[in-house]
């Protein structure tokens, strides 16, 4: 009994044991980069050979001070959460809507559709980068908030989401509301969407992080310091030669906060939300 | 609208509904992926250095007959195929791991989640500076390599040596996305019904045996998209290659995705890049059809 | 409902039609310079610059003396426009794509090396004419930015490599750390003794020296006088020919030097950012900006000499280039822009912006200016002197780019060869020069050669 007792301990403890071993090794680019971003530039790349490199030596706010004197931050981040926001809103209501009808409504087409746009899923950004560039120029986007929206509204990937995760609705659901004389399109607004809020989620966070870290198409189609979206303004830091890292850890450390809370405080959707849209019948 | 219509009302009904459905996300994916996509096509069969638009010379097919006599193209696309088959199992396998650690319910599991998924909340260029440091050719200044020397091992040139230098990358990208898969792996095995475990240690099966019979059987779904979004991920693989290694040595890390990039931007052959990039289009559009058709069968 | 769903349709269906009648190229708008919108002043010029993100001190000097001209010249307004940048490359697509759609801004900054390609492409205009007497310019850095005769930008600061040694590693390993203090210009180290040093100074613990900046731009630009030094420069000096100079007899020995230093462990393949401050290596052929760290973080005793020239023709050359400022085609009052470059250029500002910016001015006259008075004797002295007596501009061939990517990847792959072996294959080293030489006569050929 003694023993039986004792060796379900020992169990446990090595489980625990092995867990932490493992999630240190995955949270140590983390935990260096929040290291280096209290560390003066000359000791950032300093005893690289050892795991003091891992924590912070001659700590000080200094790097987060220079970060905020050089970055007007609120206008930063009211500047990528307006856009952010922007495609979200219309990224949830298109897409959700072209996933549902792809799931549950018969017509000409859809099956041309479906594969249109899971082929469209594995297109590279950066190959059509300069092109839709040219037809944001032609349309007189440049510069404008339009360019950092439009193009990003519809994505293959929400849509596939989407699709999935409303293909697997009962019909006899959305039978039964449309026996109630609801229309099709009420019965989505009135009965799905309101018993899909983790694929919502799920989609929100992905698109959320994937648009948090856009650097390139801001990049490009943006000019001006008071258009800046975070990742300008983090990315700002390299612009400079020498390039110095310990202020660009303390501003990739500012850029990454709200990620890491939206994930903490989300987590349960986004589990569930991935679990109803990974998996198929 | 509130009348309840008969069965063929009801089909034109959907049918319109279909339609009103899609049309916005179908119409803007066609302004902003096709577009481009025809433009990118278009280009290609043109003289085009990016610095001069106002001087672009139609040559036909003169970029496609390059391109299939380049070198650096052919192994590109031979990278690009490499580290798709070898990231894809490997992500695979660790992804499944961290979820059966975590899938039960235990004091603190949210944490283990949460470490094992932060790779995924730090930017990819942050994980690509700092791995490119930890496998630094150098014990003295790398963190791997000097705990190999610390073993009594040879030092390895992880990205310095063509042998090591495209492992060491997949190693690294498997890594940091194992933390999402599991998050999908952690949602399937949740849906796993506990009577069929249950049945399984009552017939006296062990966790290997109830492992192979009923938890694999009841992933297929999951495992399928898994590796559906693992490769449309590793195809596009870009960001670790630049950062880390440019590329070399000697072209062991450059990928399709590279060579387009480096070619269009960095040396301005933007008509070349385009041909590149529309060859591209055509394989990898294939690929997920292909795959599209092997998933949808059950 | 159903309104807001047709009038979400209706605007996606717009947006379509628009984008497919949008087809063909070069049809850009005209009055996009980017920041005509802001001259709504009556006919005052609004002048818009481009220049990367710069550190909190430079950033605070153009507001301050922006500030100053805007409010002396209400005819010439002038933006400044700070382009956070990635690295070089980013800058450059986004100067790509602004070209595509002529939305460029008036003034441009470019780097050094940079200055051919964009004036072959005529993304530049000539600006001679406003700059008349350059005589007070490091001659480098007027060679570096004329292509074709004519100039075609204009730099306040400049740049430097030197050869630095960490002294307290030197002296426990019996190096003449004096005799590395004493040495003119007329008496520089020559490789072997640079090897030398290496050798003796490669320990458990550190390496005796350090030879790749980057790899990138860096590795072309801080190696370049090596291969001048020995008789070779990169390209044929008008810029149209790197067969038989690249790949000739006099580079592929240069090339062999350095992996020499390499294969034998003396220098490290893959260097950490801050090898030499972090102790990790006793010299290195660093950039001039490095005097600045080391004086700020540096716990050891260092020195600096002058660049390392060839045992064979002892011929002292360094490197140098840094942003300069050019009038683009799509200025539409290039009078207005060289007004203010030339007042930008003038000797206050000059000294003032390379304080600011920390590297060493362009104009000999600016370093009489007190802002300048650190430049009077020490490492920085030594850079000073450099720049003015052994300089060389990187190669003005339009083609720069293409060579350039070329050079640092096949570096890359000599240095990793090199590193894996243990030994240096000439033959492979030819291979690689060669296949950089054909890959620049190819861009060449196709795009430049009339």
């Amino acid at each position: 009994m003694k023993s039986k007792k004792a060796s379900a301990f020992l169990g446990k403890f090595l489980f625990y044991c092995g867990n932490t071993i493992i999630g240190i090794i995955f949270v140590s680019p983390l935990v260096w980069m929040i290291s280096a971003s209290f560390k003066p530039e000359a000791k950032i790349f300093a005893n690289m050979n050892s795991i003091t490199t891992f924590f912070p030596v001659d700590a000080s706010l200094d790097n987060y001070f220079e970060v905020f004197r050089r970055i007007n931050m609120a206008n930063v981040f009211k500047n990528t959460l307006v856009y952010i926001a922007l495609i979200l809103v219309f990224d949830l209501i298109l897409n959700s809507i072209c996933g549902y009808a792809l799931a549950k409504f018969d017509f000409k087409g859809r099956k041309l559709m479906l594969s249109f746009i899971v082929a469209l899923m594995v297109l590279p950004m950066e190959a059509i980068l300069l092109p839709l560039y040219i037809e944001m120029s032609q349309l007189g986007w440049v510069n404008t908030l339009t360019a950092l929206v439009v193009p990003f509204i519809a994505k293959c990937f929400s849509i596939y989401m989407f699709y999935n995760f409303f293909h697997d609705i009962p019909n006899d659901l959305i039978e039964a509301a449309a026996i109630d004389g609801s229309s099709p399109i009420g019965t989505f607004f009135k009965i799905v969407m309101p018993i899909s809020k983790t694929v919502y989620a799920t989609v929100f966070i992905l698109d959320f992080v994937a648009h948090w870290n856009d650097f390139m198409w801001p990049f490009l189609v943006m000019t001006g310091e008071d258009k800046r979206t975070i990742q300008l303004a983090v990315q700002s830091f390299f612009s400079t030669s020498p390039v110095h890292y310990s202020a660009i850890m303390a501003a990739l450390v500012v850029s990454a906060l709200p990620m890491i809370v939206m994930f903490i405080f989300m987590q349960k959707y986004y589990v569930e939300g991935i679990a109803s849209s990974g998996i198929k019948g | 609208m509130a009348t309840s219509g008969n069965m063929s009302m009801r089909k034109r009904g959907e049918r319109i509904a279909a339609y009103v459905f899609t049309c916005p996300a179908i119409a803007l994916l066609i302004a902003f992926l096709m577009v481009p996509m025809v433009y990118t096509v278009y280009y290609s069969v043109f003289q085009y250095q990016v610095m001069r638009p106002d001087d672009i010379v139609f040559i036909g097919l003169e970029n496609y007959k390059k391109l299939f006599a380049d070198p650096d193209f052919w192994k590109a696309l031979k990278n690009t195929f490499y580290f798709t088959v070898l990231v894809v199992p490997f992500q695979l396998v660790l992804a499944l791991a961290l979820a059966m650690l975590v899938s039960k319910k235990f004091k603190g599991v949210a944490v283990f989640r949460t470490m094992y998924f932060s790779p995924q909340l730090t930017s990819m260029v942050v994980i690509a500076v700092l791995w490119t440091v930890l496998y630094n050719s150098n014990p003295n200044t790398g963190l791997i390599n000097s705990m190999l020397v610390g073993l009594g091992l040879e030092p390895i040139n992880f990205l310095t040596n063509t042998k090591t230098a495209m492992n060491a990358i997949i190693f690294m990208s498997a890594w940091q996305g194992a933390g999402y898969q599991m998050m999908i792996f952690l949602a399937g095995l949740q849906g796993i019904p506990r009577d069929q475990y249950e049945a399984a240690s009552v017939d006296g099966a062990n966790s290997l045996q109830q492992f192979v019979s009923i938890t694999l059987p009841n992933l297929k779904g999951t495992i399928k998209y898994v590796i559906m979004i693992t490769m449309i991920q590793a195809m596009k693989l870009f960001t670790q290659p630049y950062v880390m290694t440019q590329g070399g040595p000697q072209n062991a890390t450059k990928t399709m995705v590279y060579y387009i990039y480096t070619q269009g931007f960095q040396k301005g052959n933007f008509g070349y890049a385009c041909s590149v990039a529309a060859v591209f289009f055509v394989i990898v559009v294939a690929m997920s059809l292909i795959l599209q058709k092997l998933t949808a069968e059950d | 409902m159903k309104k807001k769903i047709i009038s979400m349709l209706l605007a996606s269906s717009m947006i379509l039609t628009l984008a497919a009648c949008g087809g063909g190229s070069g049809s850009g708008t005209s009055d996009s310079s980017s920041g005509d919108q802001d001259a709504a002043s009556g006919d005052a010029a609004a002048i818009t610059l481009w220049q990367p993100t710069d550190k909190e001190s430079v950033e605070n000097w153009w507001v301050e003396k922006l500030d100053e001209w805007n409010s002396e010249h209400p005819d010439i307004q002038v933006t400044r426009e700070a382009i956070d940048r990635s690295d070089s490359y980013a800058y450059e697509n986004k100067v790509a794509t602004a070209v595509t759609s002529n939305d460029l801004p008036d003034i441009l900054f470019v780097d050094g090396p940079q200055v051919s390609y964009y004036a072959a492409n005529g993304i530049t205009i000539p600006i001679t004419q406003y700059f008349e007497d350059t005589s007070d310019f490091t001659e480098s850095t007027i060679n570096q930015c004329t292509y074709d005769g004519d100039l075609y930008a204009i730099s306040a600061t400049e740049s430097s490599v030197a050869f630095y040694y960490n002294k307290d590693m030197l002296r426990e390993n019996g190096v003449d750390v004096d005799d590395l203090d004493s040495r003119t210009l007329d008496n520089p180290i020559t490789w072997s003794e640079m090897r030398d040093i290496a050798e003796k100074c490669t320990t458990d613990s550190y390496v005796g020296t350090h030879i790749v900046m980057d790899h990138g731009e860096g590795l072309p630009y801080a190696l370049e006088p090596m291969y001048i030094s020995e008789g070779k420069d990169y390209i044929s000096d008008d810029g149209s020919k790197a067969d038989s100079y690249v790949n000739s007899k006099e580079s592929v020995k240069t090339t062999a030097f350095l992996a020499d230093l390499i294969a034998n462990g003396y220098a490290n393949v893959d260097p950490i950012t801050d090898e030499f401050l972090n102790k990790a290596c006793a010299t290195e052929i660093g950039g001039s900006w490095e005097i600045a760290t080391l004086e700020q973080s540096a716990d050891f005793d260092w020195g600096v000499t002058y660049y390392p020239v060839s045992d064979d023709t002892k011929k002292a050359v360094s490197p140098c280039g840094d942003w300069s400022a050019a009038i683009t085609k799509d200025c539409q009052n290039p009078d207005a822009a060289a007004e203010f470059l030339q007042w930008l250029m003038a000797t206050d500002n000059v000294a003032s912006y390379a304080a600011a910016i920390a590297k060493p001015a362009a104009r000999a006259s600016a370093y009489d200016d007190e802002a300048m008075a650190e430049y009077k004797e020490g490492a920085r002295a030594l850079i000073v002197e450099q720049l003015q007596n052994t300089a060389a501009p990187r190669p003005r061939t339009p083609s720069y780019s293409t060579f350039s990517t070329d050079y640092a990847e096949a570096m890359t792959n000599i240095f990793a060869e090199a590193a894996s072996n243990g030994t240096v294959d000439e033959s492979y080293i030819q291979e690689q020069m060669d296949g950089v030489a054909s890959g620049f006569e190819e861009d060449y050929e196709t795009y430049y050669a009339n």
